[in-house]
């Protein structure tokens, strides 16, 4: 049962919604530039729905519930936010997929993820690296250079919490180089344990997310 | 975890089925029953108030569907309707969740906002019509969320995946499981109330007008929550599925995958491409357009008067 919800669709409301918000959360800044990049059945559907609104609103900080969804272009203008959509073939994926490009002062964060039904969401590519982020518990995501030991020393710190690990999943672009983490929580993680994390050598990047609403 | 309706039935023998789920909830992800009762206990009350607003109707964002709400409320108020109450108000809560949808309200999926209106339609029909605790109610909004996870562990909840059975199909299988348990069915009951509910609604496809979710979304929930309350009846009179829930969840999958991409929600076939369905999806076309240039408008002199604010 649920979410709570601004209609019409929740694939195309509250799901999309979600998923602005999860480029909005990794970003952690006011977005300048988001581009909405729409496989083709959502892109011949997502205005009738309002995916437009939701998307925006999502990628500007709004919950699903928001009563302002509707607004969230407008919204969006007068924060001087720059909106884009575009349209692409992203080959086997679900009907409901979008590609979020978001921009914001000094950083920018690419998701790829689809709007399966209900709200529920399935991100499955962040900044280039394969994921499996769903939004529905605490989640670290960790950019690193990629070393033996990396992921015994940061399970380590976890584990000095107390906090048990739901699911771990990593990937990289090569070995040595740039790669990716993806932790599932069962329980909110600390400030202090975050900056153990951040200061951990070779780690470019720490980002908590806690469920999306 | 409770992975089937057949492992749910052999759980929940002689047991009260929101129980049943309520413990599965806070094993498998260790939410404690009365945080779900608490937050079931809200959403009942989004329903609730989504319906009395409901009720007054008003224009869709589309503009294709407004006042159905209204002529049947009106119409039952002055005693002109022929069917019995619990029927009416079924459909005119149903009406009226799915109007407020349509103009892009608050509502709550179940399981998803084009399909909304089935399980608060059902339930809260019930609830008055046949003097049931609010309090059972939610938990039967417990009964209707975890027959729909189980569906969802083999089935994407959405049109775009395999038409509107997937949709209005699984709400009206969760809403019968629902009504079955309100009725003081057994678990049995609820799961052939949801396999007949289902069963009925297989092939069922996804063709909204102009991409909106309007045309037939609105009155198809209504008219899907009479078939899931009839469902239930069934179910609590002893008829039972002779193709077991499962089977019946995997048919619909099969269903799905075999219906062509114009019947899941792209609007490019079915209803969506009578002659009547093209017009109105030009016309939203046209004014889209129209919307767009006028915002692009908006902006360049939104901009001119920063660059002119600046210049000062």
């Amino acid at each position: 049962m649920g979410p709570v919800m601004v209609g019409p669709s929740s694939s195309h409301t509250a799901g999309t919604a979600r998923l602005g918000r999860v480029a909005r959360e990794i970003l952690d800044d006011d977005p300048l530039f988001v581009r909405f990049v729409l496989h083709p059945p959502l892109a011949a559907t997502y205005r009738g729905h309002g995916s437009d609104f939701a998307l925006v609103g999502g990628s500007i900080g709004l919950n699903v519930d928001d009563p302002r969804i509707p607004e969230a272009i407008r919204i969006a203008e007068q924060m001087g936010v720059e909106i884009e959509f575009a349209e692409e073939d992203m080959g086997e994926v679900h009907p409901n997929t979008v590609r979020v490009e978001i921009r914001g002062k000094s950083r920018s964060v690419q998701i790829t993820g689809s709007s399966i039904g209900g709200g529920v969401i399935d991100v499955f590519n962040i900044n280039g690296f394969s994921a499996h982020f769903k939004g529905d518990s605490p989640t670290l995501l960790l950019f690193y250079r990629d070393r033996p030991g990396m992921i015994s020393e940061i399970t380590g710190i976890i584990a000095d919490e107390g906090i048990n690990i739901a699911s771990l999943a990593c990937s990289r672009k090569q070995r040595g180089k740039d790669a990716f983490m993806q932790i599932d929580v069962d329980s909110p993680m600390s400030t202090e344990a975050l900056a153990r994390i951040c200061s951990t050598p070779d780690v470019a990047e720490a980002k908590y997310l806690d469920r999306i609403p | 975890m409770i992975d089937s309706f057949k492992t749910l039935g052999e759980l929940a023998e002689g047991r009260d089925l929101a129980d049943v789920f309520l413990e599965s909830d806070v094993r498998e992800h260790g939410v404690p029953a009365e945080q779900i009762i608490e937050a079931l206990t809200k959403r009942r009350q989004v329903m609730r108030d989504c319906i009395e607003r409901g009720k007054g109707g008003g224009t869709s964002m589309g503009k294709l569907v407004g006042n159905e709400a209204k002529l049947l409320n009106e119409a039952f108020l002055a005693g002109k309707t022929f069917l019995d109450p619990l029927t009416i108000k079924a459909e005119l809560y149903a009406l009226s969740v799915m109007g407020e949808n349509s103009r892009m309200g608050v509502i709550v999926a179940a399981p998803t906002a084009g399909a909304g209106g089935v399980v608060p339609g059902m339930l809260l029909a019930l609830e008055e019509e046949r003097n049931v605790d609010p309090a059972k109610t939610v938990r039967a909004l417990v009964v209707a969320g975890g027959v729909g996870s189980i569906v969802a562990l083999s089935a994407h909840i959405s049109g775009a995946a395999g038409g509107c059975q997937n949709e209005v199909g699984v709400a009206t299988a969760m809403g019968a499981a629902a009504v079955a348990y309100m009725m003081d069915g057994t678990p049995q009951q609820s799961i052939n109330a949801a396999a007949l509910a289902l069963k009925n609604t297989l092939g069922l496809v996804c063709d909204p007008v102009g991409g909106l979710v309007e045309v037939p979304c609105v009155k198809r929930n209504a008219l899907f929550a009479v078939h899931g309350l009839t469902a239930a009846q069934l179910a609590l009179v002893g008829v039972a599925s002779v193709i077991p829930m499962d089977e019946v969840v995997e048919a619909m999958v099969r269903i799905g995958r075999a219906l062509p991409r114009g019947l899941k929600e792209t609007a490019e076939g079915g209803l969506a491409t009578t002659a009547t369905g093209c017009a109105i999806g030009d016309r939203l076309k046209d004014e889209a357009n129209q919307r767009r240039t006028q915002r692009a408008e908006e902006r360049e002199r939104l901009a001119h008067e920063r660059k002119a604010g600046v210049a000062s």
